[in-house]
């Protein structure tokens, strides 16, 4: 089919990988019938913005909120998309009705993981989980954080915040497997400065007690708590797609330009693509962003469109720390200081093995595209040395 | 039409530099510069791709 007789193009998912695939493709020409479909019941949100500025300020509750958009699309909201015949081109949605499609993007993202399904167990992911949290965090409970990845540490660096006492459960030092060891060190001390207690332990599990929810580690120590947090990661949203070809092992795997076949793409936060290290997910904000643009690109104008060129970006804000961090992580070895110096504000690179770059900055300002370059300096820079 | 920036909310990501450097930079200080604020129909395209990457939402346009 040739783009002039691309005529309907359906996204499943209206998140951030939703909604820029769809001005994308117009932004890509296609003026075609676009149809968006979400089942969440508040517009697509900035989920960065929910286990930052939401949780810690008192006052701005609009953080969160993104600018309305602009693709002209018909939003089917609060209705869930249930079943994907990819022969006949049509999508099921959960009011027994089916959308035909010419071209398909799959971007329904991904959930937290729970350990357990006690009500008890507190989860991150949404608008409505991030204002129960805040209003929970108000009457200053003691809190357990599951979890010392960055969504955990956030959560924490929140509570402390709040003035709650805090305690993060982790494997391992948190972060560590994330970011690498040494800005991993730096994260943890400042937690530990503001009086968060740290417990490293290999599996955690929840169980319910005398009516409250409470964390057993390995050795059957148990910690209590008035409130338990879980930040234990994601599960891509792909159950719609079961009995499709479209998935493996939970996830949609795609090429360069992110498509999974010609006519489908998926992107966003349950796409596993090609990466100078393997096959990887990746969910990251800008990735589904850089993504999204890419494969609404390849979607309309096919091979014709260039394949995906991606660095990530990663940030995070916690403990009065703000990082920012460009090329792929987690960062191994001491880092050279481009400018300042231990514990920031520090401008820091390092090189892979692979003689590809990484910077990272820290309570330090830059623009992300400065802090690109200086990815690239590292790489030249080991390429001179070698 | 206009780009709007609430400087406030603007957290210095740089990420609408990335989107639109024709339109907006970041100066030394990691402080937002937009440099045409007048967009024209042809440049709404990168406008709006700013607009939508940035994560705090301290973009718009009017
Ligand atoms: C609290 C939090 C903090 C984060 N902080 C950062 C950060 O600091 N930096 C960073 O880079 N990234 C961060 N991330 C990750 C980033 O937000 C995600 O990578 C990004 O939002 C992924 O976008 P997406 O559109 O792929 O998925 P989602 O945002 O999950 O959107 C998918 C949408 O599809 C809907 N949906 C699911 N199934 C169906 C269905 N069957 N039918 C219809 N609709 C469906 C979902 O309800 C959802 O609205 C954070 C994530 C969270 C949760
Ligand atoms: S992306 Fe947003 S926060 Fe970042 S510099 Fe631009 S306007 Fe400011």
């Amino acid at each position: 089919m040739s783009a002039a007789a691309i005529r309907r193009i359906v996204v499943v998912g209206n998140g951030i990988a939703g909604l820029t695939a769809a001005d994308s493709l117009r932004g890509a020409g296609f003026d075609g019938e676009l149809t968006i479909i979400g089942d969440e019941r508040h517009p697509a949100c900035s989920r960065p913005a929910l286990s930052k500025a939401l949780l810690s300020d008192c006052a701005d509750l609009t953080s969160h909120q993104l600018p309305a958009p602009t693709h002209g699309a018909l939003e089917i909201a609060g209705r869930r998309a249930c079943g994907l015949d990819a022969e006949r081109r049509r999508v099921a949605l959960d009011d027994g009705t089916e959308l035909p499609y010419d071209r398909l993007v799959v971007a329904t993202g991904s959930r937290a993981r729970r350990l357990s399904d006690l009500a008890g167990e507190l989860t991150l992911r949404g608008l409505d989980d991030a204002l129960a949290l805040r209003e929970r965090l108000a009457a200053r409970p003691s809190v357990v954080v599951v979890g010392g990845g960055p969504l955990g540490m956030e959560v924490a660096s929140g509570c402390v915040a709040a003035r709650c006492q805090v305690t993060v459960v982790s494997q391992g030092m948190p972060l560590e497997m994330q970011l690498g060891p040494h800005l991993a060190r730096v994260f943890a001390e400042a937690a530990q400065g503001r009086g968060v207690a740290l417990v490293q332990t290999e599996s955690a599990r929840l169980e319910e007690h005398g009516g409250a929810t409470r964390v057993v580690l390995e050795e059957d120590i148990v910690l209590e708590a008035e409130l338990v947090v879980s930040a234990v990661g994601d599960v891509p949203n792909t159950e719609w797609l079961a009995g499709t070809s479209l998935v493996t092992d939970g996830v949609v795997r795609v090429d360069a330009r992110g498509l999974a076949r010609p006519d489908v793409a998926a992107v966003g936060d349950l796409a596993v693509f090609p990466t100078p290290y393997g096959m990887r997910r990746i969910p990251l904000w800008s990735t589904a962003i850089a993504h999204s643009k890419v494969a609404a690109a390849a979607l309309v104008h096919g091979e014709a469109a260039p394949p995906l060129q991606f660095q990530p970006y990663f940030w995070t804000e916690q403990f009065g720390l703000s990082l920012k961090a460009v090329g792929f992580l987690p960062l191994n070895g001491p880092p050279v200081y481009v400018d300042g110096g231990p514990g920031g504000p520090a401008l820091m690179r390092w090189t892979h093995e692979d003689g590809r770059g990484a910077a990272a900055a820290l309570n330090y300002r830059i623009p992300i595209p400065r802090l690109r370059r200086i990815t690239e300096d590292a790489a030249t820079g080991a390429r001179r040395a070698a | 039409m206009k780009i709007v920036l609430d400087r406030a909310r603007c957290e210095g990501h740089g990420l609408c530099e990335e989107a639109a450097p024709d339109l907006m930079h970041l100066d030394d200080d990691g402080e937002l510069v937009i440099d045409r604020e007048e967009i024209t129909e042809a440049e709404l395209a990168a406008a709006n791709a700013a607009v939508r990457v940035c994560p705090v939402a301290a973009l718009r346009i009017e």
